[in-house]
């Protein structure tokens, strides 16, 4: 049966549930948002499915605890194989866009040129994308924010690579009157973050779209080179994450496949689409990331005000070597706690510090070079996705670098100790101390890594011996009704954050399916 | 190089996690900590275990190490059943005085240490060759740090004001 419209509660609609849209999309986040609201504008019939809850502003309480718990993948104690990086991603209506820190970039020329010459993606220039970029800055309100809007934890950030001659920029923000709270992480307690719970998403369902929430898409059933329906379970209990036994079966004539990388390409693999060869999986790209934090004498405060409103280049293109990108990361009890280094009284005395200190953090540009294969995603006997991900010398090069550069930074921006995410921590409290950076040990376990940005998994190119879909419609190489439109099609990391990117493509390919579809009935 | 480095001990680790229930029956653990609550995951020798650590990672007069152990455990049910069964097997291994004995010379249980002597069997994880034990140290750290700093009531002794109240524009 077609489906009511609206956001509905898989939990309501009683085991057994049959739906029969014309095109039924896996995850609200930023694709398969962006996916729903165009496809159902240009008059299909779309059903979205999601694992997370639909939470909304007034549930967003401004507590760490509460907003792992209901709003992040695994309670956001997700991480890859060895634990050596955490990866903090979304899981709720919406998707990673509810949590994340509003910073928007476009895609930058040098990657798709790098696309287009190294992995065969055509169609894909910044005169493509640049009026569905357009779109998307004018339906989310991104727009630059004013240096003076700075909190002083991003100040900070900017002052130091003034001193040091390094470019820093303020950034774009997809918000609208921003009250500047500082709890973009926890979810937006005024609704002023542009996410895709308040603005493509309700678009989608004004005009009859359906999201079904709390329901998780065990496998894709293919016969004949066609997906014919997708399996559900319906997730309850009080964490809203344990199968209640009720299913959901959907026979749609198309599928998008929005669940983000890492959880994309599981699906994929859950639905036999693997095999020794396949690429799904292969090349996840992290932008695996390092931190300092700086003590400062007088307050930072790094908990409120917008969490990153500046971010710098200047280290992005090293020749051979890996470049990294710089911003602020907000700081609050518990993710302070987290990456702190050290137990006990020590611990102790970083937690108390936590008003005067600054948290800058230098992301790693992976994927560009031959010799950097990333991480894989495969399946846990469970079914769960498990992300591995080997640090390559090339990277923990580019964190001793990065890290160091970063000490400087806060050094000239008037820090009196800095500390890297080293346990033991290591501290540097002049230039003569930056030395114990680059003598410092790098390996798992040895310093602290995470990562808010996965990409890959299922990368666009031509050939489907290296590429999962194809670019020029993300549809996949053999599959013909199954598309994949998220941060997973990306075949490298992006240097720049990567939500303004995902929205883009997923706009574009929407309208270029909507084009073809037409034509095809 | 360095990757092969990295696989042999990923491996030898691997092999440690399987161990980690052996000759555990041998000195039984000291069962300080007694769950308040139905354990979901956990044992109770696990927990007594993770209350342990939580005692010596928060070391505040004002800290429940069981209360602790209780939330780290609703945290690990997150996860995928697979780490869950991991991190039973983390606790069963930092427990273990056949482990401690093989890589640290510790033979005694950690939940029969006194505490500075379970500060050094932490640094010892801190400090292993094994990158599991270093990734095992970090994720006991961290998980018992943040259950103990999710809690409001901590927040003043940080000079963290907590979140400011709002109004809401219309
Ligand atoms: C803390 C944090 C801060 C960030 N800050 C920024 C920032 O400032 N700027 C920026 O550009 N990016 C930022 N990001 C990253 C950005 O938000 C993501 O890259 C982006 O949202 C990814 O979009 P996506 O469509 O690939 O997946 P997501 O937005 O993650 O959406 C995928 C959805 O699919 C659902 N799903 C998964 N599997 C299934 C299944 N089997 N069945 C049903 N549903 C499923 C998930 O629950 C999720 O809701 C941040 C991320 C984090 C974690």
């Amino acid at each position: 049966m077609s489906a009511p419209g609206g956001f509905v509660d898989a939990g309501t609609v009683g085991t057994g549930k049959k739906y029969t849209p014309e095109v039924c999309i896996i995850g609200s986040g930023a694709g398969g948002a962006v996916s729903a609201a165009l496809l159902t504008a240009a008059g299909h019939d779309v059903l979205v499915v999601e694992e997370g809850g639909h939470r909304t502003r007034k549930d967003f309480n401004m507590r760490e605890d509460v907003a792992f718990a209901q709003l992040y993948q695994e309670g956001a104690t997700r991480a890859t194989k060895d634990l050596g990086i955490t990866l903090l991603q979304g899981r709720t209506v919406g998707g990673t866009t509810v949590v994340n820190w509003t910073t928007c970039f476009r895609t930058p020329d040098p990657v798709l040129d790098h696309w287009r010459d190294r992995h065969g993606v055509r169609g894909l220039t910044s005169a493509d994308l640049a009026p569905h970029f357009a779109a998307v800055e004018e339906r989310l309100s991104i727009a630059e924010i004013p240096l003076a809007d700075s909190n002083r934890n991003n100040r900070l950030l900017y002052d130091g690579c003034k001193a040091l001659g390094l470019e820093a920029t303020p950034t774009k923000r997809n918000v609208k009157q921003c009250m500047k709270s500082g709890y973009c992480g926890m979810g937006c307690p005024v609704d002023a973050k542009q996410s895709m719970l308040i603005t493509y998403l309700p678009d989608a369902v004004a005009r009859g779209a359906t999201v079904l929430y709390r329901c998780r898409i065990e496998r894709l059933e293919i016969e004949g080179g066609r997906v014919v329906r997708a399996r559900g379970q319906v997730l309850g209990g009080p964490s809203g994450r344990t199968p209640t036994g009720e299913v959901v079966v959907i026979e749609a004539k198309r599928f998008l496949v929005s669940a983000g990388a890492i959880n994309s390409p599981a699906l994929l693999l859950r639905s036999g689409l693997g095999g020794a060869d396949t690429p799904i999986g292969r090349r996840t790209f992290l932008h695996p990331v390092v931190g300092i934090t700086g003590h400062y004498k007088d307050l930072v405060e790094p908990y409120y005000g917008a969490p990153q409103s500046i971010a710098s280049h200047a280290l992005a293109h090293r020749g051979a070597d890996v470049g990294l990108f710089l911003e602020a990361a907000p700081i609050h009890p518990v993710i302070a706690s987290t990456a702190l280094p050290g137990f006990g009284d020590a611990h102790r005395r970083g937690m108390i510090e936590l008003p005067n200190t600054a948290a800058h953090i230098a992301l790693a540009i992976d994927g560009f070079s031959p010799d950097e294969p990333g991480g894989t995603v495969t399946l846990r006997p469970s079914g769960a996705a498990l992300v591995d991900y080997p640090i390559p010398p090339r990277i923990w090069e580019a964190f001793r670098f990065g890290l160091r550069k970063l000490a400087e930074i806060d050094l000239a921006a008037g820090a009196d100790v800095v500390r890297t995410g080293h346990d033991p921590s290591i501290e540097v409290r002049s230039v003569a101390d930056l030395a114990k950076i680059d003598a410092a040990a790098y390996d798992v376990g040895r310093v602290s890594v995470f990562s808010a940005h996965q990409m890959g998994g299922c990368a666009m190119g031509p050939d489907p011996k290296t590429a999962v879909v194809r670019p020029e419609d993300l549809r996949h190489h053999s599959v013909e009704n199954l598309h994949v439109v998220d941060g997973s099609v990306f075949p490298t990391s992006l240097g720049v954050n990567p939500q303004e990117s995902i929205y883009g493509l997923a706009h574009l390919t929407a309208t270029r399916l909507h084009a073809s579809w037409g034509q095809s009935g | 190089m360095r990757r092969r480095g990295f696989l042999r001990l990923g491996l030898l680790g691997g092999g440690l996690l399987a161990l980690s229930s052996v000759g555990l029956g041998m000195w039984p653990a000291l069962l300080r900590h007694a769950p308040r609550r139905k354990l979901e995951l956990l044992d109770e020798m696990e927990f007594a275990v993770l209350a342990a650590v939580a005692a010596r990672v928060v070391t505040q007069p004002d800290a429940d190490p069981i209360e602790l152990a209780h939330r780290v455990e609703e945290a690990v049910r997150f996860g995928a059943p697979e780490s869950q069964d991991d991190f039973k097997k983390l606790l069963r291994l930092l427990e273990n005085g056949f482990a401690g004995m093989l890589l640290d010379l510790r033979p005694r249980p950690f939940t029969r240490l006194p505490p500075e002597a379970q500060d050094a069997a932490l640094l010892a994880f801190r400090d292993s060759r094994l990158a599991l034990r270093r990734s095992g140290y970090h994720a006991l750290r961290r998980l018992t740090a943040a259950a103990y700093y999710s809690n409001i009531s901590t927040w003043a002794g940080l000079g963290y004001p907590g979140p400011p109240s709002i109004s809401v524009p219309t």
